[in-house]
């Protein structure tokens, strides 16, 4: 579902000894980190916020769901699908928007992809609002 | 139609009251022994208060009773004609348990009916008598004439008193016309609301935390909005939001058929606003490119 991030590719390192797999993980960890940052234009890493923000809203929903009560359901139900609707829908248009895809994506213009984007999340908060009660 | 229907019905029985009334002309009644010696035998009355005495009945007797059947007119002077009723009844009743029997007679064309009990083989219409408090009750014997064209006629005739019999089969259905035991069901208890401090705590981290995540994460970001305010741009972005306020309004106050007709309004002038801006946008991103 992620879209191909970046053309640089993180280079891995040879395998090391028992001791040092922890570090080398995160060596690893900070260099995609790393390649990600600077390879990514603002508007992408905009978008980005923006799923982590749906991504963690979702997430505590969900735990407190699990954890305290699901009572009222359809309020839960509300709240997650609205979460994981709306990141979906970021997602598609992050994957049409980005200059990367262009070949995946030919007839169909960033404007184009914003607009479904936007009728698509009006679409969305209106069920949501009539699921919550 | 129903009225119709019944005035049809009230002029035929005014019709059938000028035909005649029914009537039985020397009815007689006896109760043979088991050697065919006559133990009683006497004419029967047809006036109520010379109602003839119980008749006990043994299981060796058989009783017989015989009669005419004649329609009498309206006119005194007009001669009494036999007939043959359509119907020709003896009921028994037992006014107790509420039993009851009905047995046809069978009356030749001049109107003569003769009908005989005989308990070595009782006709299957007649009503149980079981044992009461150690006697059995009587049936009330009378005898119905009924016919299309003549008026009906009714004799009570005596009280029977028969060897007593098994009581009345009880339908296997009869358990359940009887008051059953009540239903008891518990429902399911309602349900509770948690502790309000958790739901508060709850509350505030779901609205509340992935926010701060997420300032936090754009304040990491150099976002540059330079066509934001521009005059092509703007109404689409408001009209969105005006969207989303509608949404809001829907959900506290509106009704379904309020917020679809409001919707088709706002979605109309958005999409107008929408192509602007959109075309716009898209004219100065092939800008940018080509000047790149």
């Amino acid at each position: 579902m992620a879209p191909p991030k970046s053309s640089a590719a993180t280079t891995k390192t040879a395998t090391p000894a028992p001791a040092e797999a922890p570090k080398a993980a995160v060596n690893a960890l900070e260099s995609l980190w790393k390649a990600y940052y600077e390879t990514t234009s603002s508007r992408l890493k905009l978008i980005d916020a923006f799923l982590v923000f749906l991504m963690v809203s979702g997430i505590i929903q969900f735990v407190y769901c699990v954890l305290v009560t699901n009572f009222p359901f359809n309020a839960f139900l509300a709240g997650f699908g609205s979460c994981v609707g709306q990141f979906v829908l970021t997602a598609s248009l992050r994957s049409q928007v980005n200059p990367d895809n262009r070949n995946e994506f030919k007839d169909i213009s960033p404007e184009r992809a914003f607009a479904d984007f936007a009728l698509g999340s009006i679409v969305l908060h209106f069920f949501v609002y009539n699921f919550l009660g | 139609m129903g009225l119709a229907t019944l005035c049809l019905f009230s002029l035929a029985a005014v019709g059938q009251v000028l035909a005649g009334q029914l009537t039985v002309q020397s009815p007689r009644l006896s109760v043979i022994g088991k050697d065919a010696s006559i133990v009683r035998s006497e004419p029967i009355s047809l006036a109520a208060v010379n109602k003839a005495a119980p008749v006990h009945l043994d299981s060796t007797e058989t009783l017989k009773l015989a009669f005419t059947v004649v329609a009498k007119d309206k006119d005194p002077n007009v001669e009494s004609k036999n007939v043959q009723p359509h119907q020709t009844f003896v009921r028994f009743y037992e006014k107790l348990s509420g039993e009851e029997g009905v047995v046809p007679v069978r009356v030749t064309q001049n109107g003569k009916a003769k009908f005989e009990l005989n308990l070595a083989r009782p006709p299957a219409a007649l009503p149980p008598t079981p044992l009461v408090q150690n006697k059995t009750n009587p049936l009330s014997v009378s005898l119905l004439l009924g016919s299309y064209s003549h008026s009906p006629f009714k004799l009570e005739l005596f009280d029977l008193y028969l060897p007593p019999s098994q009581p009345a089969p009880e339908h296997p259905d009869e358990k359940t016309f009887h008051p059953q035991p009540e239903i008891q069901h518990t429902f399911r208890p309602a349900e509770k609301l948690p502790n309000r401090v958790i739901s508060g705590v709850g509350a505030l981290l779901v609205a509340g935390g992935p926010w701060i995540l997420l300032l936090g994460l754009l304040s990491h970001i150099t976002i540059s909005l330079p066509y934001a305010t521009s005059i092509s741009i703007l109404p689409f972005t408001l009209s969105l939001a005006a969207f989303e306020g509608l949404l809001v309004w829907y959900w506290a106050d509106l009704k379904l058929g309020e917020v679809l007709a409001y919707g088709a309004i706002l979605g109309l002038i958005t999409a107008v606003t929408g192509k602007t801006a959109l075309s716009k946008r898209g004219a100065w991103r092939v800008q940018g490119a080509q000047r790149k």
